[in-house]
């Protein structure tokens, strides 16, 4: 009497359990290796904005400060977004007929705002504050990129918390001169050298600025 | 919004399976969701007065009885979110109370009326304008408009009274009534009493809970406290005597305490008043304790003080008067004072001349504005038939409530938030009401309405700015934001009247013997909802009421040997009943309380469209025999054999072994401060050394010191917890199951010393020990020390395994059985603190010595370039404290308040032999008691 299961079939069933401790084990560490993609964080991701507003126009050609338009940056936790007005103020002289700027003029006549969509999304439960951190030193570029390099804006981190945590056991690497907050594509005169290693350090002192990883720092 | 998960529906087990498989099988998915588009609607234009993203404060006031306490609000982009005392304010010294706190909640409540109506058609303001023009009601009811009446809600309001002098000059033989079923029976031109406890050495309160409730309670409770801090052992205190006949929180903070029946009260003052030489004919018999009292009271002459309870009748007040009179009180300690409330310009007349027109059927138009009479008047008075039958029947209210009902039409009132306005303190301070956000619905202000009646209708602000401006005269710019930014007009309290009238000699009028078998039934206003008006707030509804613990309703209130005698335990049902009237209610055995006598409190049972007020607890004022008693006696009581499970907050009355609280006597402790806080230092103990080691970071150090000497358990700390860290309300289903969500609560425990019953108070709030038994559980780290020394919560670690809960010997963590947050109506969520994550459900949660306003303050100091004080935080527990009880600071920092209380040889922590070493610590609380009464210790 022949075998009631042809020989091949135990191939077939050690690969099904090999398989199983496959996927057991796979799964999660291909979850775990998923959510560090860029694709789930967000990063380089562009969003497409109602207005085609183009910050290498305004910020690298016009050389505009970055406060001009994020007035709030230096007050409060939002850096904050221009009203309307403030685009109106120069784009009724600067080519007001664009169609480009419709909506802008559009928002002006009927008083509703101009639902700009968010590019840096951090959790609810993250309570971020741009104020500190220009305050000590955290420059614009650092967090935010080259936005005067973006046609559109993308966010240029992962602004994961492993990232965030990074910069807080270690800040001094990631400090610049006050005066430099909004510069793009500053760097310390040697990047690596001593001279950039006493210039964190002096601005850590300089500032107060402390290690902090107290998890109400950024979760309350 | 809550309650919704009470009754889960039957799940089968095929659905569970089923249920469960989904679950399983979409788990995976959750993780690779990118989180939702969010968008950012920036201004139009530029925002002069807000900079996006910061608080605003601005200056208000809330009138509870008519009298102001000014307030400053916390806004965030446009919507209040919380409310704290305005320091400047004489009623307020910087605290709020529990409605106060609470108020901030009502204006979002999702049950306010919406929309105004005729008959049941939804009506426009103009259309109500246009019925209520002059021309409109005399053509209705008499070109001298006899036909019309309106009846209000006692008011301090100067512009209400300017505008009501208007609608009375366009209809001349109309009539404006005032009722408030809490009133107090008094000429509109009568003297109203003050006190001032600042140089009170021996006060004696009759039936009076000065420190917890009236107009002035916040400044009373602030001033007596000042007098108790016992810095040292060998520091002045004074000394405070109590009788009543319901516990009160004023009665918890007594030094003695005397539970004595309503009906006894009048002739205990009678024999007080004898004692102390005073013209009374007939020799009253009094207890052995009163000639104690009085003697204490004549040896501090000019530095003593009665005070008798102004619900009491005229006469008895008057009692209080003489006393004072005789220990030489009047003029320092007490004084009396106009009134504040309006009635000198128009004449008031009360709710009795109003029945009487309805009666005789000669009230065309009747305008109901504010109050609930439908409701809160006894039910034999039958103004709820009698309004209906009033052919152009108004009312104007924040809800659709019983006298809504009764109405044909209804316009919504404006929430004071809302409104523009003015009130006076009790004293007289001219206080601005003015609004922190636009109406939310179409609704009109007091004022508005009597100014549509004058016929020259007109905004609220307009109106108040003009009745300013004619009052300062002049250029009134720099005057007006000036009031504005104070919230108030300086040096506009009333003068101190010249001597009090004191009668020379008391009748003796006795109190006739009550029926044999009866009880004595005491009508008191509820501290949470007071007459009703606030019966529709989550927040206040499941604040335990001082003394009883009571969430969710009232009760009648006995003493445990009047229990036994009727055979009641807490939760039977009973019924009182006399000359043809019954009330069935709860009961709840209070240790204290008077024998023989049952005390109910007003404000519940209500049955409008309030919909978490309906049905809750019992309505007395169907039961109340008439405006204005106090208490009536020869009430029989039956139980019958049902009972109700009550929603206590807390179920146990006394303390067990551990004694955290601790109490002793001033002559005890001034022989021996050291026993009094008992600190052996630090205990051995198998937890591990705190890591990091607490102080090493050269941060701030947190801590908390709560001095028990001066608490008085009033609540409004624990409700201004739940305003700043938006703390769901569960329901009185939930609380029955003991699972409240209070980060902070009041933990009440009653003693027996000598012939008296202490009710001893407790915030009881996380601890944040340094050995945390809570951390060692976590199996997720998501409960964790900071270097700064707080017990830190990481909502987003947390998988709900409550651990932590079973390890905390404090019992402070709460659990989020049921997303509390999901149901909420779009205007309840605006009342979140945006600072404050909302938690979800199966998340942990507890006090976080509101760090958000720690690390805000941080990051201000940070942006400043300087390091912070301690002492600058404030938590909201200790902001709206009326007694400074709660302070708050750094370690770090040894002059500050905090730290030097904690130095004191009374203070010590809670359950120390636990060796958790807590960052809160107690001041044990002192007593200052008479010698002859205590035996001296």
């Amino acid at each position: 009497m022949p075998a009631l299961f042809p020989r091949w079939t135990n191939v077939v069933a050690r690969g099904t359990l090999l398989a199983i401790v496959a996927i057991a084990g796979g799964v999660p560490v291909a979850l775990m290796l998923w959510v560090r993609t860029s694709y789930a964080t967000g990063e380089g991701a562009a969003v497409s904005q109602p207005i085609a507003f183009d910050h290498r126009v305004h910020a690298h050609s016009l050389r505009i400060d970055c406060r001009y338009c994020h007035a709030t940056v230096e007050q409060t936790a939002s850096a904050g977004l221009p009203p309307t007005v403030a685009c109106v103020g120069c784009h009724n002289k600067v080519m007001k007929q664009s169609k480009s700027l419709a909506p802008v003029m559009a928002s002006l006549a009927s008083n509703r705002p101009i639902a700009w969509r968010r590019v840096d999304a951090l959790p609810d439960f993250v309570f971020f504050d741009h104020s500190i951190h220009v305050a000590k030193g955290v420059g614009c570029e650092t967090c935010h990129g080259r936005v005067d390099e973006m046609a559109q804006v993308a966010q240029a981190t992962p602004m994961s918390m492993g990232w965030c945590v990074s910069c807080h056991r270690d800040p001094a690497p990631n400090l610049r001169p006050r005066a430099e907050i909004t510069t793009m594509g500053w760097s310390a005169a040697h990047p690596r050298s001593a001279a950039t290693d006493s210039l964190g350090a002096r601005l850590m002192r300089d500032y107060h600025v402390k290690r902090l990883t107290n998890c109400s720092t950024c979760h309350r | 919004m809550i309650e919704h998960h009470d009754d889960n529906p039957a799940l089968d087990r095929r659905e569970f399976l089923r249920l469960a498989g989904a679950s399983i099988a979409l788990a995976g998915l959750d993780g690779c969701s990118r989180m939702p588009a969010e968008h950012i609607l920036p201004y139009v234009d530029n925002r002069q007065e807000l900079t996006p993203g910061a608080a605003q404060h601005y200056a208000t006031a809330m009138s509870v009885d008519g009298y102001a306490t000014g307030l400053i609000v916390e806004s965030h982009a446009g919507r209040p979110t919380k409310i704290e005392g305005n320091p400047a304010h004489p009623a307020s010294l910087g605290a709020t109370g529990a409605i106060e706190q609470a108020s901030v909640l009502q204006l979002y409540d999702p049950d306010r009326a919406q929309s105004a109506r005729i008959g049941p058609a939804r009506a426009t303001l103009a259309a109500i304008a246009t019925a209520l023009s002059p021309e409109a009601l005399r053509a209705r009811a008499g070109a001298r408009g006899s036909g019309v009446r309106l009846l209000i809600e006692p008011t301090s309001s100067p512009l209400d009274e300017e505008l009501l002098a208007r609608v009375l000059a366009a209809h001349p033989d109309a009539r404006v009534h005032m009722y408030s079923p809490l009133a107090i029976d008094r000429a509109p031109d009568a003297m109203v009493p003050h006190y001032d406890f600042t140089t009170a050495d021996v006060i004696l309160a009759v039936d009076s809970d000065f420190l917890a409730s009236g107009p002035f309670h916040l400044r009373y409770a602030r001033q007596f406290a000042d007098r108790r801090r016992v810095a040292r052992p060998t520091d002045p205190m004074n000394r405070l005597y109590v009788v009543e006949s319901s516990y009160s929180p004023t009665g918890a903070a007594a030094d003695h305490r005397f539970a004595v029946r309503p009906r006894d009260i009048a002739s205990l003052l009678r024999a007080l008043l004898a004692s102390l030489g005073g013209g009374v004919s007939g020799q009253p018999s009094a207890p052995v304790w009163l000639s104690a009292v009085a003697r204490d009271l004549s040896a501090h002459s000019g530095r003593a003080v009665v005070i008798v309870g102004e619900h009491q009748p005229a006469e008895v007040r008057a009692l209080g008067d003489a006393i004072n009179a005789a220990i030489g009180a009047n003029g320092r300690t007490t004084w009396h004072a106009p009134s504040a409330l309006i009635g000198q310009r128009v004449p008031l007349r009360p709710l009795g001349e109003l029945l009487d027109a309805l009666n005789a059927g000669t009230v065309d138009t009747l305008v109901v504005v504010g109050g609930n009479p439908s409701y809160a008047t006894p039910a034999s008075l039958g103004f709820s038939a009698l309004m209906r039958r009033v052919p152009n029947a108004g009312y104007v209210g924040l809800y659709e409530n019983e006298t809504a009902r009764d109405a044909r039409w209804f316009v919504p009132m404006s929430h004071y938030l809302e409104s523009w306005g003015d009130a006076r303190a009790y004293d007289g301070t001219l206080s601005v009401v003015q609004p922190l956000v636009s109406p939310l619905y179409e609704s009109i202000t007091p004022a508005e309405l009597y100014a549509m009646m004058s016929g020259a209708p007109g905004a609220a602000y307009d109106l108040l700015h003009a009745s300013f401006a004619a009052r300062v005269g002049g250029d009134s710019g720099a005057a007006w934001s000036d009031a504005l930014q104070r919230g108030l007009i300086p040096d506009t309290a009333l003068p101190r009247a010249g001597a009090m009238s004191i009668p020379s000699s008391v009748s003796t009028h006795t109190t006739p013997p009550p029926p044999a078998g009866g009880v004595d039934v005491l009508y008191l206003a509820d501290h949470k909802v007071h007459d009703g008006s606030y019966a529709n707030n989550g927040w206040l509804q499941e604040l335990p009421a001082p003394i009883t613990q009571l969430t969710w309703g009232n009760a009648a209130l006995v003493s445990p040997a009047t229990a036994r005698r009727i055979g009641v335990t807490d939760g039977s049902e009973i019924t009182l009943s006399t000359a043809g009237r019954s009330l069935t209610i709860p009961t709840l055995v209070v240790p204290g309380h008077a024998d023989d006598t049952v005390s109910v409190q007003f404000g519940y049972g209500r049955s409008g469209a309030e919909s978490l007020a309906r049905g809750v607890g019992a309505n007395v004022y169907a039961f109340w025999p008439g405006i204005g008693a106090r208490w009536e006696s020869g009430v029989s009581i039956a139980a019958h054999g049902s009972a109700q499970a009550l929603a206590l907050a807390q179920t146990r009355p006394t303390m067990a072994t551990a004694h955290p609280v601790r109490q002793a006597t001033l002559p005890q402790y001034r022989a021996s401060p050291t026993s009094v806080g008992q600190r052996p230092g630090r205990v051995l103990s198998l937890y591990p050394e705190p890591e990091p080691p607490v102080g090493l970071h050269g941060s701030n150090q947190w801590a908390m010191t709560i001095d028990l000497g001066t608490c008085i358990g009033c609540g409004a700390c624990v409700v201004a917890c739940q305003a700043e860290n938006n703390i769901p309300v569960v329901g009185a289903g939930e609380v029955r199951n003991g699972r409240e969500m209070q980060w902070l609560r009041i933990d009440r425990y009653f003693v027996e010393r000598e012939a008296e019953v202490d009710a001893l108070m407790q915030p009881m709030l996380c601890q944040h020990c340094e050995k945390a038994p809570c951390e060692y559980v976590c199996p997720v780290e998501a409960t964790v020390h900071s270097a700064d020394g707080l017990n830190e919560m990481v909502y987003n670690r947390c998988v709900g395994t409550r651990f932590c809960s079973n390890n905390c010997p404090y019992k402070v963590r709460h659990f989020n059985w049921y997303d509390y947050n999901a149901h909420l109506s779009e205007t309840e969520l605006m009342v979140k603190n945006p600072n404050v994550t909302v938690r979800e459900r199966g998340v942990m949660e507890k006090c976080s010595f509101c760090v958000q306003r720690i690390r805000e303050a941080e990051i201000s100091a940070g942006r400043d370039g300087r390091e912070l004080r301690g002492s600058e935080v404030r938590t909201a527990c200790q902001q709206s404290c009326p007694t400074n009880a709660i302070v708050f600071g750094s370690l770090t920092e040894p002059s500050s308040e905090m730290v030097r209380r904690r130095q004191q040889p009374r203070a010590y922590s809670a359950l120390h032999d636990l060796g958790t070493e807590p960052r809160v610590q107690y001041l044990a609380r002192v007593r200052n008691t008479n010698t002859e009464l205590a035996g001296g210790a």
